[in-house]
Formats: C-alpha cells, structure tokens, sequence
C-alpha cells in the first residue's frame, strides 16, 4: 500500500511538472510588512516603513519611526533588511498573446488588416502563459497586453499577473489604441554594401491620409444621429473623451512631431508616445505638450554608429532632465520582459537617481497607462500590488524576491523553472 | 589647303572604308588609301615623361609611324598643322564592361525557399554556377556606338572590357574605340582572367557569403590543379579548362571596398598569384596594407555626391564615416601615389562617364601629380594588360590611338578636339576655334553702338553697352566665317534689331532687320581688347582643410592606434581569478603588454599611475559567442567546413568599439548555425583601429562551430529540401563527414608514401577542404564548438564524437545542459550558455536561467555568452544572473566570462585571469563588476588602452565638432551648385546565428 502511494505521488508530481503556478485566493486577512525598506515609486524612500493593506487596498503606508500603528488582527511579515517596492509595470508587451514566437499556432498578437481599434487584447489573453511566473518572479505583477501590426494595432489591456482567466486577470480592459506612425523611409539590406540602407516610403502620404480620414471619420461618427452602427468607429469613441488613451507608435523625430499634431488635431485627449533617440532631438516639443513616452529597453545598442555608445543607456536620464515622463519598456523578444527591472537598473547607472528610475517602470509607467489612480505608487488607497525583496531590487545580486502580492493575494514565486531546477539539482544531488 | 584638306576629312571620317579587311566582300569599287597623314608644329606628349615641342607626328593607316622635334614631312602626306596644339597618346581604361550584354541581375542564390543544390547552366561546366572561366569576352564584343563616343570625349582610344558575372569571370578582350567594325576594334583577345567576390547571376544556394565567395575560389584553384593533371580527364569541365589555360594571362580581381582588396590579395598570395585590383576608390582609408599588398590597382573616379544636410533632423541620419568619404575620395589618387603603390585609373564605377577628366582634375586638385594622372591612363593600363606594344605612348608601330587637345590634357579650359583610333579621326570639337572676343564699334542705320564681345573661343558672349552702366544681352552665334547677332536697341524696345553678316578683316559686315523689319547694311569694327579682370583670388574659395583618415574609418575611430603602455594600477580591489581570489587594496603593473607585477605598494619609474581607489580590476571579459566583427557569417552548405570567418573580418564594425565599452577584450567570432557543420571560427581580440588580420590571436587554436537542431533542420523555412530535415538525418551529416574525412586521410597517406619515381607517375588526390577540415577535427588539430539545445542531440554529438574517438571543445548555447550535465562531464566538454534567453523556438522552451548554474556545480566548465552585440557588452551583468537565481558565488560567476571562456578557447595559458606574466588584458571598473551599476572605465589590451571612459567623452566632442564641420562643408558645396545626394543613415548589419546573408530579419529570434 505505501508503495501504491508512493507511486502515486510519484504520478501526481509528474502530472503537476509543466502546469504553471495555481493562482491565489483573494486576501482575506490585512497584512502588515513591517521594517523594510520601503521604495514608494513616487521618489520617496522610508528606510523603517510599515506597510500594510486589506482587501487588496493599501491602508496603511508609515514611517516605523515616527508613526505607532496597531496592527492587531493583522498578519504581520517581519521583512527588516529587505526592500519593498511597488509592482513593476511592463507596457507595450505581447504577454499572454504569444508564447514560442517561431510557431505560428502560438501567436495570436497581429491580426491582419491594417485598422483594427476594435481587435482587443483582452480576449487572447493566455493566463497560463509561462512567461507570467518568470516576470513575476523578478517583480513585473502587471503590464499592458498589446497587439502589434498595421496602422492602428487595437485595444491594449492592463492585465496582473495572476489570475483564472483573462477576466480574471484584466486590470484595466481597453486602457487605449495602438497606432503605428507609418514611417518616412523604409530599411532595406543592401547587397552591394552589407549593410541596411534606407529609401523614402512611398506610400507614406497615402497612409497618413487614411489615417486622416477614419480619426476624422471617427470623430463626426460620435455625433451622428441614427447612425449605422460600425464597430470599428464604436471602438475609437473613447478616444477624444480621454477614456482611452492613443498609443503613437513613431521612429523618427520629424514623424514624432506629424504624429502627435495629427492626434491633437483630431480631438485625441490622451496621447502617449512609443519612440526611442530620436524622442530626444523632440523633448521640448514633447515637454510643452506633456507627453509621456515610453521608451524601448535601456539595454539596446546606440542607432547609429556616431551616437555615444552609451546613449540608450542614458536615454531615460537625458529625457527626464529635458522635463519629459519617461517609461521603459521590453522591444526585445517576450522572454526579456523579466529584465525590466535592470533596465531600470542601467538608467540609474547613467544618470538618473535610483528612484528617479524606479519610477520609470512604476508610476511614470502608470501615466503613460493612465492608470495611476490605482497602481505606480506604494500610496494608502491604491491597489496592494507590490512586492520584498532581498535588496535593490534594479540590481541584478539583490533582486531576489521572498513575498508578492497583486491586489493583496500573495502569489505564489516559483514557476516551471524552479521546478526544473530543483528536480535536476536533486537529481545530481547539488546543494541550491 | 590645310584647311580645306581637314574640312573634307572631318566629312568622311565616319565613313569608315578606309581601310577594308581583306577578306570581306565589297559593295562598291575598290577604295584602298594609304592613310599618310602629318601632324606638325604640335606639343607632343610621347608619354607620361617625355614631351617634345613643336614636334610631327606621322602616321600610316592605323599605325605610328614616326614621332620627332624635327622631322620633316616625306611626300605624300597630307599635312595638319597643330600649332599651338598639343597631341597625347589617347587614354586606356583597363576596367570596362564596353560592348557586352548587360549582366542582368537574377533574385535567388540566397536561403530562402527551395534551395538549389545544384548549377543551372546547362552544359559540360563546373559544378558551381558562379565559376565563369570558359568564358570569352571577346565572343560577344560588339561595338556600342553610344558608349563609344562617351569614352573617346573623355580621351579614350582603347579599353579593356570584361563582364562582371560571376566570381570566376573568364576573360576579358582589349579593343578600341573604333566605330568602323568589330573585326577592328578587337584587338586582343584573352587579355586577362577576371575574379570578384561577387556571384553575379548564378541561382546557385552556396555560396552565399563573402566567406563562401572566397571558399569556392580556393577549392577552384585546388581543383584546377587536380584536373589540370589528368590525361585524359576524369570528365569534361569547360570551366576548369578555361580556368587552367588562363593562369598565365593577366589576373585581375574586381573588389568592392579596400577590405575585399586585402582579402582578394591574401587569397593570392595562397596561390603564389599576384591580382591586379580593380579597387573601390576607398584605399585611402588603410593606404599601409593596401601598399603591403604590392597589388597594382586599377582606381575608379567614382566621388560620391555631397549630402543634402540642409534639415538638421536629416543631417543626423549622415554618418561621419558617409561626410569623411566624400571629402577625401577625391584625395585617393594622391595618397596612392605618395605611397608609391601602382596604378590605373578607370572610369569604371561613374554614373556619368561624361564627369572622367572633371574628376580626374579633382584628383589632381587633391595632391595627384599630373605626370602621374597621364601615366595612369596610359603607359600603366598598357602594361599591366601587356599591351604596350599596341597603345600607351606614341611609337613607331604602335595604334595611331591619340588625341589632339587646346593645352595640357588636365587644365580645366582644355579642349579635346580630336580623338584619332587606329589611324581614324573622330572629331569632337573644331580644331580652329576663333577668338572673337574684344570691343566693337557696331555701326547701322546711322547709329553706333558699342558691342563686347566676352569668354572663350567657342563659348563668347556679347553684349551691347549703351553707357558704362546700362548694357542689355545680345544673343550671337559666331561661325569660322559667319555671325549672327540680335538684341534690343533700347529699354523700351519690345522687338529686336537682327542682324547677320560675316567676317571682314578685324571685325564682320552684313545685312540686317531692325525691329520694324526694314533692312540696314551693318558692319562691326575691331576698337580693341577687352580689359580683363585681375585673376580671381577668391579667399573664400580657397581650399578648406580635408578630414584626417581615422581608424577604424568610422565615427568613434582614432587619429592614432594606441600603444603599449606601462600603467600602475593602484589600491584596487582585484579579482584575480587565481587561488588568491579577490584581492583588496591592491596594486598591479602592465609592462610591455604583460602583466608584470601584482602586490601592495609597487612603484615603477616612469609608469602611468592609476588611482583605483574604489575601483575594481578584472581580467578582460571574453565572448565565447559573438558575430561580431565579420562581413557575414553564415554559409549554406550543409557541411560549410571549407568557409572561414577568418576569410572576412570587419574591423571597421562599430560593435567592436561598443564592445570594448563593456569591457570586453577578446571574442570568438563564430560562424552562424544553419548548418550541421559550420563554418571556421576566428578568435579576435577587440584591437579597435588594428587592420582585420591584426585582431586576430597569433598561434591561436582552429574552433569550427557545429549546430544542431531546429536552424539546421531549416524549420523556419518551410520549402527547403536541405538534407537533413530531422534530427536523426543530422547525425547522418557528422557520421558521413568524418568517415569520409577518414577515407581522405587513407587516399593521402597511400599517395604520400609512393617511392618517388611511383608517386611521380601516379595521380596526386584531388584536396578537398570540407575533408581537410573534418580530418583537424579528428586529428585534435581543431576544436568544436557546437550550437545545441536540446538533450538528445547534445548527447547525440558526444556519441559520435567518441565513436571516432575525440571529444567535443564546446556545447555553446546549451540550453538544456542542465539535463545531461553528468554526461557532458564525463565526456569533458565545456558549456557556454546564455544567463537568462529562452522561449523564442520550441526547442528553448525549457531553458531555466539556473543552466549555468547546475552545470558549473556538476563540474561542467561553464560560461555565459552573448550571440548578440547588445549582449555582448554586458556580459558581467549576465554572469551576475547566476548569482541572482543559483546563488553561486561571485568569483564562480566572473569566471564564466572571463577565465572558462578562455579555457574553451584555449587561451587560458594568456589570457582569463590576472597573473604575473599573462598579456596585460584587464578590465577598471568603477563599480563591483557584477553590479548593474558598474561601468568599464579602461578597457586595456596588451597593455594598450583601447576604451577609456575620459577620452571616449573627449573624442565624442570631437567627433561632433568634426560632424559640424562636415555639414557646413556640404552645406557650401550645396550652394556651389553640385549634384547633392539625400542623406541616407546605413547601418551595419548585425549578425546573431541563424543570419544568411542578405535575409537578416529585422527581428532575432532565433539563436
């Protein structure tokens, strides 16, 4: 009988290898973490904090040192010597509509045609997706799920990183529609040379004229009686009532500025701008009409062979000294999606402040979503979405996580890879 | 006479039946001439150094006869008097493509869709479809009026012509510009054999790459020799034989840029040849290894326009290294000839041949001596075609191929007015051109009006004054004999007084209309010269200072290549990756490239003294991984064994400067993983600035890198038909390849060990260099680092690996070594992986960043590699993920990038760690090396500083203000009024493993 068991356990733990981490059960009890140190995403450090929250709501944020707080009835975390930090929030990310990119059934993040505002992230949504629990075990608990393609992408969502299902899962659905400036010139890899070169792109007038007509088309549709319905002008409403905000998608400095006057002139409320370098021979123009811009991972190599070697690393910095609010995002493969800490990391180690660049993947990344109300910010009121960590957790040795916590649930940390890792370090018999 | 004589012929001279070929059938009576012709009083330029002054040329049919100062003119000639004028022997362009078909270019030869395995021309040639050499220039020559005419305006008599199809390209044929008929514009044929690194129209799959162009020249030449030696032949090869009957001729390499003309030269110099190199017009850019090559060069005119920087957003996308280009093209010549290196100029590579001699004069303008521009275009393409009996100067016996010009052939007023080929004239501008310019007293109907006459014979203007500060335009056309003139008399007019006349003593008379249309007899007198203004001296024109040449040449190259310096590294914390680990507060000294001694408060005359206070020192990082620093770097044969990375090194890569910014001082550039046998690696340390076959490690050990898996299956491509298709069929490649490298082996050793009157007598082997390759490997002579993923197949290449009885170096990647780490252990191979990559092909869907880790516990020796630029400088902080994740140590988490890589490249001896006597490859960090906050701050190899944080910051001032400096050169040039180009930022390529030439996506996935 003992070995039918022991085979069985044996049955059940092959079975369990492979299947992502079973989500959490909602909070039902408030927790307090007590004497970290608290980085509260909006610049402020409280070496002694005590933070504590209910129903997935922070309640409490103090200073141990100044402040006395009863916290019975609350489950209390010691978590001296340790760091918490507000949920790191990934944008402009493919999650849960791509798994192994290199085949085809597994991508469900480009839908054909070149207007789709109505295409909606939010449905593909793959909660067992298993690049949720590598993200979350470096600090990532939420990011926007974005499909890519044509002029105008579709409806990207806020989702967590945790949850049953996609409905589950949703943060904030449709938080605003992607739209991909088409570009001035066009790369193409030249035999003669080994090397890309560019050409004008030749429809770059019909494009933008395409876009011209369905924004303005868009517009005078909200105020149509007994319009015919159309669920593609349907989805573009909550764009020039600041529901929902645009995405601009932009290369070029010249197409930055085109892009941005088009979204203004057409009545866009919220504009956030996806560019790299070449946002920054703009950032008086972006400065002056505030616009957020997320920018492309830290650890990217420089566009041009003049440009400073370290210019991408010091992007975020140059930016956010020009007067603009700078976000990092992962443009590399899905996989890199679990770095954004450290590209944080890099844009501290050029320049900006350590909590100057935690804000950039915390609360400027909540502007830029239009979804600081809830989360960026370790603040009594805001979602309890937040995380401990062994130390600086923008540092590679020290990003090590003990406790997560998305809308108060603890979440489970290791996924699939731990679990390989420990089964082989067993197998050889190494010490972890 | 004289005139009337040069009238006539200036008539027939298109005729063209002058001189009929004897053979062929006639169409009217007989018409032979002897073609005696007498060009006397001239300025003859016998050749680039001998002029003789008023001096007769005479010639006789299509042949020199006689050239002297003081010959006088035997009867029977007809006499041209070319007083004033100048006679040069008429121009030679050794590098054309004149009178063949147009090479059109053909989609394919490239990896995607259905491979083809096999060449598509049909008949008896060679197996590859790009090696050319059965054909003949001269079986399709026929003259191209057009083209022609646009040559003999620049002064050309004779050309060679070849056609650019192929990497073996066959011969070429010399002929002259004549138009009569192409049985006498050909006058050699066979001249020279032609090679390029291009492939021209062949649809073939491999080759694909620059490395692979070069791959199959080398195995041509072995295979020539082997089937040269047979009689009969095995079987028949038209191209083989072309390629053996034309050793001898001339050889000619066509290269695209001064690296392809290194690399065309070194492939030489394996064969014992000596090419002639038709250049890029770039050689400037490394003139010391271009004088090495003792190449002679044939050099294109070929400037690129200036850039339109007008919008400062456009002048960003202009690289320094475009701007530098087109401000010293120009001066290529000259630095050349300073140099001492041979040369040819050519007109190949213009847009426009009408722009030659302008940029030829451009030349001059930019140090080329004018001597050496005229034996460039004459005595030097003659000889390297061994032509010199035929054209090149002006000799008895050789072509009456000359031209008669106004002055000297580069002064910008100069005229050509005649181009005589083979005894035939071909008129280009009038040989008497009157100089009509000076003031005129124009009288008619009862009026004068004062008429002057300005600018060049051939090119006047006129005006008509009416005081010193009123004068309206007046439209002339001056004729030898006749003129015709129209202007408006007064402000007010709204018609034109007309009229014509002729000329008449000093001035001219005639008939005209006046603007009601009654008609005046008119005449114009001759009052006196114009008062011509003083010689511009335009200080604002006066020459702006060129650019220094920078190496590499790219933004963020040197002046000056670094030295070995003697540094003192104090109070440092030092990782020295010996058994005394990380020292604290501690000094070391780099001497003579070495690192000489590591202690507590050293000192030492005379060295630069590094504060390191709260600094970090390390051993140099080392990629075992990067594809960095080579022009391409995969190939397509399935065992691509015979390709070498070393073939085609890019020092001028701007990753290799980035690179060294993160500290990183070697890297093993491996070739890509589309094939189950790749390509030879080439180990480079990251010497910025060094020539290509400088980076490379001396004595280093051979790598080859080996893949498995899904790139090698060609799963991304759904249509291909390479085998292998499966992973049971990659196996089959390796088994197949090293029976037959044995069976290689055994044929060698059979032949080798004949007595010598057998062996003499017998058949050598043919050298087969995949077999070559496959034989290093088993012989322990090369080492194997292979791309895997998955268990099975890393198992796999160990079994096989130990059936024929040697061990595998490298698993690189390595994903799931983790699962097989006690096998890899016992087999005693090392692993490179990467820190933290997976998920972006189903074969890495179980990488764990936790690979390094168990691996390195299992006794594995581990490192972490990059595959990728960006990566790749910042190897430290991949290293740390392994602490981050396993918690190994830091010291254990270094070494992966720094002393295992170089125990799997075998360099540990000289490189990984810091010990006495080690070359002097050491990284100063500010910060804890395995720190996201750390920066490299000296980047130091053989104890040269090739990244300094200070200068990078000082050198990023200069290269800006050398930017500005350069767009407001072009803006100038813009407003001068020439032909400007949109601004166009390349970038270069970056390769990961899974790149085939030309198909790199934009996206890089797979690894």
């Amino acid at each position: 009988m003992k070995k039918l068991i022991y085979i069985l356990l044996f049955v059940l733990s092959t079975v369990a290898y492979a299947q992502p981490p079973v989500p959490a059960k909602p909070q039902t009890k408030s927790v307090a973490l007590t004497g970290g140190v608290a980085h509260l995403g909006n610049g402020q450090v409280i070496q002694n904090s005590i933070i504590a929250f209910d129903k997935g709501k922070l309640t409490i944020v103090a200073d141990a040192t100044t402040s006395r707080v009863d916290l019975t009835g609350y489950e209390v975390i010691d978590i001296s010597n340790k760091h918490v930090y507000p949920g790191f929030i990934l944008p402009n990310a493919q999650i849960g509509l791509q798994e192994v990119n290199a085949i085809r059934a597994m991508n469900d993040h480009n839908e054909r045609g070149e207007i789709n505002p109505n295409v909606r992230a939010v449905i593909s949504y793959n909660t067992d997706s298993e690049y949720i629990p590598t993200y979350r075990f470096n600090g990532v608990l939420l990011a926007e799920s974005t499909p890519v393609g044509g002029l105008i992408s579709g409806s990207s969502s806020v989702m967590e990183m945790e949850g049953w299902n996609w409905e589950d899962a949703a943060h904030t659905v449709d938080v605003g529609i992607h739209l991909n400036w088409p570009p001035l010139t066009r790369r193409q890899f030249d035999f003669s040379t080994f090397t890309f070169a560019e050409s004008p792109n030749r429809d770059y007038e019909k494009q933008v004229g395409d876009l011209e007509m369905f924004f303005s088309e868009s517009v005078a549709y909200g105020s149509q009686a007994g319009k015919e319905a159309n669920v593609k002008l349907d989805a573009m409403q909550g764009l020039f009532d600041g529901r929902k905000t645009l995405f601009i998608h932009a290369n070029t400095s010249k197409e930055i500025v085109e892009s941005v006057r088009f979204a203004q002139r057409n009545g866009v409320k919220k504009i956030t701008l996806i560019a790299g370098t070449s946002a920054l021979w703009v950032s008086d123009f972006l400065k002056e009409n505030k616009i957020p811009v997320i920018l492309p991972a830290t650890h990217n190599l420089p566009d041009r062979n003049d440009d400073d070697v370290d210019l991408p690393f010091r992007l975020p910095y140059l930016l956010t000294q020009a007067g603009v609010t700078v976000s990092i995002s992962n443009d590399k493969s899905l996989h890199g999606g679990r770095n954004l800490a450290f590209y944080a990391g890099t844009a501290a180690a050029y320049g900006l402040s350590k909590e100057e660049a935690l804000k950039t993947i915390t609360a400027n990344t909540a502007k830029a979503l239009g979804i600081d109300n809830r989360v960026g910010t370790l603040e009594v009121g805001k979602d309890a979405t937040l995380f401990v960590s062994k130390g600086d957790a923008l540092d590679y040795r020290t990003n090590v996580l003990s406790h997560a916590f998305i809308s108060g649930k603890k979440i489970e940390l290791p996924g699939i890879q731990e679990e390989l890792y420990n089964r082989f370090s067993d197998k050889y018999g190494h010490k972890r | 006479m004289k005139k009337r004589l040069l009238f006539i012929f200036a008539l027939i001279s298109y005729a063209g039946s002058v001189f009929a070929q004897e053979t062929f059938p006639r169409n009217d009576v007989k018409d032979n001439r002897a073609g005696l012709f007498a060009f006397t009083n001239a300025t003859i330029i016998v050749d680039a150094q001998t002029t003789l002054q008023n001096a007769t040329l005479l010639i006789k049919g299509s042949r020199i006869e006689q050239v002297g100062a003081n010959l006088s003119v035997p009867k029977g000639y007809t006499t041209i008097d070319l007083k004033g004028k100048y006679i040069y022997p008429a121009l030679v362009d050794a590098f054309t493509n004149y009178g063949l078909p147009e090479v059109e270019r053909t989609r394919g030869g490239g990896f995607g869709g259905v491979e083809q395995m096999e060449s598509k021309t049909k008949g008896a040639y060679n197996a590859n479809q790009a090696i050319r050499s059965h054909y003949n220039a001269a079986d399709e020559f026929t003259i191209d009026t057009k083209v022609a005419d646009e040559l003999r305006k620049q002064g050309f008599g004779a050309v060679l012509t070849s056609k650019p199809d192929g990497l073996a390209r066959g011969t070429s044929a010399f002929v002259t510009l004549s138009e009569k008929n192409d049985n006498t514009a050909l006058v050699r044929q066979k001249v020279a054999a032609h090679y390029s690194l291009e492939k021209g129209t062949s649809t073939q799959t491999y080759p694909s790459s620059l490395m692979g162009f070069i791959a199959v020249l080398r195995q041509t030449y072995f295979d020539a020799e082997w089937f040269g030696s047979q009689n009969p032949r095995p079987f028949a090869d038209n191209s083989l034989e072309g390629w053996i009957q034309t050793q001898k001729l001339p050889q000619i390499f066509a290269a695209t840029s001064w690296a392809n003309s290194l690399r065309a030269d070194k492939l030489g110099d394996e064969f014992g040849i000596q090419y002639i190199i038709r250049g890029a017009g770039d050689e400037y850019k490394r003139i010391a290894e271009i004088k090495a090559s003792k190449a002679t060069f044939i050099v294109p005119v070929n400037y690129p326009d200036a850039y339109d920087v007008e919008d400062p957003f456009d002048a960003e996308r202009t690289s320094l290294a475009d701007m530098k280009h087109w401000d010293l093209a120009p001066a290529n010549l000259g630095t050349l000839e300073k140099n001492g290196v041979p040369f040819a100029i050519t007109t190949n590579g213009l847009r426009k041949t009408s722009d030659f001699l302008a940029n030829v004069r451009k030349a001059i303008e930019n140090g080329l001596s004018e001597a050496g521009a005229l034996k460039a275009l004459t005595a030097t393409p003659a000889q390297l075609l061994k032509v010199d009996d035929q054209v090149g100067s002006l000799k008895k016996g050789l072509l009456a191929n000359f031209i008669i010009t106004s002055g000297k052939l580069f002064d910008e007023k100069t005229i050509i007015h005649q181009n005589w080929v083979q005894g035939q004239l071909y008129s280009i501008k009038p040989l008497e051109t009157k100089d009509f310019s000076g003031n005129y007293n124009l009288s008619l109907n009862n009026q004068t009006f004062n008429l002057e006459v300005t600018g060049d014979p051939g090119s006047h203007k006129a005006k008509i004054k009416i005081n010193d500060s009123t004068s309206f335009d007046a439209t002339t056309t001056f004729a030898k004999d006749l003129i015709t003139i129209s202007f408006k008399p007064t402000k007010q007019s709204t018609g034109s007084v007309r009229l014509s006349g002729w000329s008449e003593g000093t001035g001219w008379k005639g008939k005209g209309q006046l603007v009601d249309g009654t008609w005046v007899s008119w005449t114009a007198t001759r009052t006196g010269d114009i008062s011509k203004p003083a010689a511009k001296s335009n200080p604002a024109e006066k020459k702006e200072e060129l650019s220094k040449v920078i190496y590499p040449f790219t933004g963020h190259g040197y002046p000056s290549l670094p030295v070995t310096e003697t540094i003192l590294v104090k109070n440092a914390t030092v990782w020295t990756n010996e058994s005394d680990g990380v020292l604290q507060g501690t000094d070391v000294l780099l001497k003579d490239g070495k690192i000489a001694r590591i202690g507590k408060n050293l000192s030492e005359p005379g060295a630069r003294v590094v504060d390191a206070t709260g600094k970090h020192l390390t051993p140099g990082i080392i990629d075992e991984h990067s594809h960095i620093g080579a022009a391409s770097i995969n190939d397509v044969a399935a065992n691509s064994g015979m390709v070498r990375i070393g073939d085609n090194l890019d020092a001028e890569n701007i990753n290799i400067y980035r690179a060294l910014s993160g500290g990183v001082v070697a890297v093993q550039v491996l070739h890509g993983s589309a094939n189950p046998v790749g390509g030879q690696s080439a180990l480079i340390k990251l010497r910025w600035g060094e020539s290509p076959e400088n980076l490379k490690i001396q004595g280093a050990d051979g790598f080859i890198k080996f893949a498995l898996g899904e790139n090698v299956k060609r799963t991304s491509n759904a249509s291909s038909i390479r085998f292998p298709q499966t992973r049971m069929g990659v196996e089959q490649v390796y088994v197949d390849a090293f029976t037959n490298a044995l069976e290689y082996d055994k044929k060698w050793k059979a032949y080798n060990s004949l007595p010598a009157k057998e062996k003499a007598l017998a058949l050598k082997p043919r050298r087969y260099l995949v077999d070559e390759t496959m034989l290093e490997i088993l012989n322990r002579k090369r080492f194997i680092s292979c791309h895997s993923y998955v268990q099975s197949e890393i198992n796999m290449l160990m079994k096989v690996a130990e059936r024929f009885n040697f061990r595998v170096n490298t698993f690189t990647h390595i994903l799931e070594g983790y699962k097989v780490a006690d096998k890899m252990k016992q087999h005693g191979v090392a692993a490179s992986t990467f820190a933290d990559w997976w998920n972006y092909k189903w074969e890495v869907r179980y990488a764990i960043p936790y690979n390094a880790a168990i691996m390195h516990r299992e006794g594995v020796v581990t490192a972490i590699n990059s595959d990728d630029a960006e990566m790749g400088r910042r190897l430290n902080q991949e290293a740390s993920k392994s602490v981050k994740y396993a918690g190994i140590s830091e010291e254990d988490a270094l070494k992966m990038v720094t002393l295992n890589p170089a125990k799997m490249l075998h360099l540990d001896n000289q490189m990984g760690s810091l010990k006495v006597g080690k070359s002097a490859d050491v990284v100063l960090w500010t910060d804890h090396p395995l720190s996201v906050y750390a920066r490299a701050e000296k980047t130091i190899i053989d104890g040269k500083v090739y990244y300094d944080i200070e200068k990078d910051a000082e050198n990023n001032k200069v290269l800006n203000a050398e930017r500005a400096r350069l767009i407001q050169k072009l803006k100038n040039a813009k407003r001068s009024g020439v032909p400007t180009q949109r601004p166009d930022s390349r970038s270069q390529a970056e390769f990961h493993c899974d790149d085939v030439l030309g198909e790199e996506s934009l996206e890089h996935f797979e690894h």
